[in-house]
């Protein structure tokens, strides 16, 4: 996983090449400047209701409503026939990947899988996936992990459907992928809380809605990681190719398309990702599996909810692993097939599948069950057939351990979470929130035009004009105010790590499934020691930030600082640097650009966890998203995601330094 | 080459189910009938599927299971429990997705679209379980200071609520987001000098609560019965100014404060059933509609749910086997 999520940042980001021109000097003139003006007129300019446009939310309730209207009229109009097919379609899809696998029984779906992975993936991926059915079955999680393996494929197939050939279109138009990035930004901040419910009016719940709602967030990575593919072909191979004669179909189906093979490949695994990162969500409208249990069990049964996180983890593992060597071993250049060699394989492809088909029926005829029992009975004896329980009370102590306030861990952590509220999060709070609101945004305005350039200011001010237009410009301060704190902890722990993992291969081999599980298991799930253990209300959401920030911050500082250029060092220790110097005076300084991409990176993931934080007391824009589903109101849900989108965005721009812009991905 | 290889992978599951056998096998001492439910002489009719929605608390799980149990083993349906979120369930009920909600807290703006206007969702008539909103303390904190009692009692000790998140006032601890509620509205209306902090979903609040109950420290915080975790922790009331006619209890619609200046209303709790499953002709739908059920009774299988990790079919039924009086009464 360590690789691919290495590659989960690539997405999001361009090519880490930002070249910060940031004058430390003058911003910091902006910001006394800035405190001046605090000083001054402290809570004295509010947002001014004249420039609000105060009945946008009933606007859009108006248009929730009009859509269940016209949803259950006599006569649907066309548009809903096409959803109407479409949800037949992935509903249709869901069910028939459930059945089969329930057909293979628990035997076969194993030996499927299993096998399948080691014929195109090898060895050691078939047992990692080996490993992550025997741990489903362990945990008494069968079912409901097939049920979300069926989601996922049909999710994901349908992703790559939809976004492989948008992706090839953006990677072969530069205008087109100009046209659409804006719309993959969107897709991927805004909350899916926000669109559930029109998504529930459309399709109604289950399956399908799960399938949809899953693959408005899992389209885009495919799409843009296609796109990146085309576009690394180089130049040369498409015009020797063009020059040959070659029409414009046959380049791209004889030339780009094979030769961005891994690239492709590369988008089926982040896609697959993506799509499980929304899995928790999707139990919230039907979608059954693990989702279903995490999201139901926080409130009755929590340790069962962690198990089934824990589960998700180990589907995330197992996938990653699978696709990615999948995708290293079937890379034609690393591949050179004789006819007799292509001949063998073929006949181990039909050989495992032949392997498979007598094992479901071998399992079949000898009655095993469609998904793995929690006793296994012989004539005298039942045995229990997992270790659930075991677990969950294991996990149940570890519970109750922290929810002891007279316990050695709560006398550390309660101060620590006081201590945040009081020193950085109130004042920084109260600082944005009673700020006048032009010096905030000229201040913001001035700092992205020091840091990035005129663009980019613009942007920023019309981003900030936007929230304030939209009425929701104290919650959104209060959001930036724990966006602020908690970026400003990932980045300080992420640089120091990430150095730290840089020097040291063996500190770097140890993170590795440290940063993983963080990144792939729900927030949900590992916010919910952080409620018992730092009980203020804003400490756990921005702890659950920070901690599905810090492994992309890791990452890129690590490799920043390791792809110093090694002449650099060299010079350096020629110079009688010792070792500190060399890191200090050379290494760092020449990681710079990493590393505030890593700043920046850093911000994005965090606000991606605000909704998150919403549902554990962090109030502000996140509580108004989550409101919206929950009490349905809907036009305020999507002000507030909309809001987060314009501060994603803007806070973007004030990190993105100079020079990134120019020099993105797709020169 | 092929088998060799295969032949090596079911060496490996074989090894696996092994493992799995050894590792976790407990021995029984006897083989247990297992399923001998549903086994009475009753009549079954042609029930065919039902569609139950559980929601996320544990009392809704209570009477889902507690519905469960009675269709399947009285009447030999076939209930499957979906577990969607509260608001669009009733978009599932309206597509006929889901039959029924056994636990609804008056979500009347829905009830005004999809009952009233749309016709595709049904009242299925009360629950008999009453829902109670209020500020709630710990026992220990009343007896300490009776004057508590009342939200007069209050004005002047706010300062005793004070934590890290509520400044210089005293901190008043908001419920699930999700939930009808006033209480910032209340706190103006009152002018107390509270500062109401939302700590977010129930569980989350919960666990806030039972946290600064545990160091025995004072909190007041926004609860309500029937609650499992009422049996669980000794809480007292606080009294609110009495209802007045016009007075409101959802704040969602914002305005003046002074309109919200009164105790919560006792909130029915209403089934409410799709409208393809009221005119099914279902069995299951006359038996649904006839069920009632105390405070008390949800209460306490919640609790052995939650409360106790009882598997919750287990906990149904064991309150079916003790109370088939009510029971019979719903199967008429």
């Amino acid at each position: 996983v360590a690789v691919a999520s290495e590659r989960l940042a690539a997405p999001a980001i361009a090519a880490p090449s930002s070249r910060w021109r940031g004058r430390p000097a003058q911003v910091g003139l902006v910001v006394l400047l800035m405190v001046v003006a605090f000083a001054l007129w402290r809570d004295e300019f509010p947002w001014p209701l004249w420039l609000t446009w105060s009945e946008l939310p009933a606007k859009l309730d108006d248009l929730q409503g009009w859509l269940l209207d016209e949803r259950t009229a006599e006569d649907p109009n066309l548009i809903f026939a096409i959803f109407d097919g479409f949800r037949a379609l992935a509903d249709w899809l869901v069910t028939a990947l459930t059945d089969m696998l329930e057909w293979l029984t628990w035997v076969g779906t194993a030996a499927a899988g299993t096998l399948l992975v080691w014929r195109f993936g090898g060895l050691r991926a078939a047992l990692v996936v080996l490993a992550a059915f025997a741990s489903f079955a362990l945990m008494g999680l069968w079912e409901q992990s097939i049920q979300t393996l069926a989601l996922m494929l049909a999710a994901v197939v349908l992703s790559l459907v939809i976004g492989m050939p948008i992706g090839v279109w953006a990677g072969r138009s530069q205008r087109v992928h100009r046209a659409i990035t804006p719309a993959l930004d969107a897709m991927q901040i805004v909350p899916a809380f926000a669109y559930l419910m029109p998504v529930v009016i459309l399709f109604s719940v289950g399956p399908a809605a799960a399938v949809i709602c899953t693959m408005i967030y899992a389209i885009p990575p495919a799409v843009r990681i296609t796109a990146l593919g085309i576009r690394g072909v180089t130049h040369d191979t498409v015009e020797a190719s063009n020059a040959f004669g070659a029409t414009r179909l046959q380049t791209l189906f004889k030339v780009q398309l094979p030769l961005a093979r891994r690239q492709l490949l590369l988008s089926v695994n982040q896609t697959i990702m993506f799509a499980l990162s929304l899995v928790v969500i999707a139990g919230l409208i039907g979608g059954r599996g693990l989702g279903d249990v995490v999201t139901n069990g926080l409130y009755s049964n929590a340790s069962l909810a962690l198990l089934a996180g824990v589960a998700i983890v180990i589907m995330a593992i197992a996938l990653d692993r699978a696709t990615a060597a999948i995708a290293e071993r079937t890379d034609p250049i690393h591949r050179h097939l004789t006819d007799e060699g292509r001949r063998r394989a073929r006949l181990a492809t039909v050989g495992v599948l032949v392997a498979i088909a007598a094992i479901a029926l071998v399992a079949r005829a000898l009655g095993v069950d469609a998904v793995y029992p929690d006793e296994f009975e012989t004539a005298s004896y039942v045995y229990t057939a997992t270790i659930e329980d075991t677990l969950l009370d294991w996990i149940q102590s570890v519970l109750d351990y922290v929810q002891d306030p007279t316990s050695f861990v709560f006398g550390i952590t309660e101060p620590i979470g006081n201590f945040l509220v009081e020193y950085a999060l109130e004042p920084l709070r109260v600082w944005l929130v009673e700020m006048p609101w032009f010096v905030t945004i000229a201040g913001m305005g001035a700092i992205a035009f020091l840091a990035s350039g005129l663009r980019p200011a613009i942007t920023v001010v019309l981003m900030l004009l936007a929230i304030g237009i939209m009425g929701v410009w104290e919650p959104a301060m209060d959001t930036a105010s724990q966006v602020l704190v908690a970026t400003a902890i990932a980045v300080a722990l992420g640089i120091a790590i990430g150095v730290w993992a840089a020097e040291s291969p063996r500190v770097e081999r140890l993170l590795r499934p440290l940063l993983d599980t963080l990144q792939t298991l729900p927030q949900l799930v590992y916010i919910i020691p952080f409620i018992y253990l730092m009980p203020v209300s804003r400490v756990p959401g921005v702890v659950a930030s920070v901690l599905y920030a810090v492994p992309v911050v890791i990452r890129l500082v690590t490799s920043g600082v390791r792809n110093v250029p090694r002449e650099a060092v060299e010079a350096a220790s020629a110079f009688g640097a010792t070792q500190k110097q060399v890191l200090m005076k050379v290494k760092i300084p020449l990681a710079r650009d990493a590393i505030m991409l890593g700043v920046n990176q850093g911000i994005i993931m965090v606000l991606a966890v605000v909704v998150i934080g919403g549902l554990v007391g962090s109030g502000a824009l996140g509580d108004e998203v989550a409101r919206g589903l929950q009490r349905n109101e809907f036009g305020q849900g999507v002000v507030a995601s909309l809001a987060i989108l314009a501060l994603g965005i803007a806070l973007d721009r004030v990190t993105q330094s100079k020079g990134r812009r120019n020099r993105g991905q797709f020169r | 080459m092929g088998s060799s290889r295969i032949r090596g992978v079911i060496a490996a599951l074989a090894l696996a189910a092994a493992m799995t056998v050894a590792a976790c096998g407990e021995k029984k001492e006897e083989t247990p009938a297992s399923s001998d439910s549903g086994g009475a002489a009753t009549a079954k009719e042609d029930c065919g599927q039902v569609t139950l929605n559980e929601q996320a608390w544990a009392g809704s799980t209570a009477n889902t299971y507690i519905a469960k149990a009675v269709l399947e083993d009285e009447l030999g349906c076939q209930v499957e429990i979906t577990k969607i979120a509260e608001i669009p369930v009733f978009q599932a009920m309206a597509d006929g997705e889901v039959d029924a909600v056994l636990e609804d807290w008056q979500h009347t703006d829905e009830y005004k679209k999809y009952i009233e206007e749309a016709g595709t969702v049904v009242d299925g008539g009360p629950l008999g379980v009453e829902g109670h909103i209020g500020w709630f303390i710990p026992k220990y904190l009343m007896d300490a200071n009776p004057e508590f009692a009342s939200w007069e009692g209050l004005k002047g000790n706010e300062e005793m609520f004070k934590t890290a998140e509520s400044g210089d006032q005293g901190m008043f601890l908001g419920g699930d987001p999700s939930y009808v509620q006033k209480d910032k509205e209340l706190i103006k209306a009152l002018d107390l000098n509270f500062k109401h902090v939302t700590a977010g979903a129930e569980p989350a609040q919960v666990a806030r609560w039972t946290q600064l109950y545990k160091q025995e420290k004072p909190v007041i915080f926004y609860w309500y019965t029937p609650q499992f975790y009422n049996q669980q922790y000794e809480l007292a009331e606080v009294e609110l100014p009495e209802r007045t006619p016009d007075c409101k209890d959802d704040a969602k619609s914002g305005g003046n404060p002074e309109q919200y200046k009164c105790a919560y209303d006792v909130t029915v709790i209403e089934k409410l059933f799709s409208k393809k499953f009221a005119d099914s002709g279902s069995p299951a739908y006359d038996v649904l509609k006839n069920m009632e059920l105390t405070n008390e009774d949800q209460e306490a299988v919640a609790k052995a749910i939650a409360g106790d990790k009882e598997d919750p079919e287990k906990a149904a039924q064991d309150w079916i086997a003790e109370n088939q009086d009510t029971v019979q009464a719903w199967l008429g």
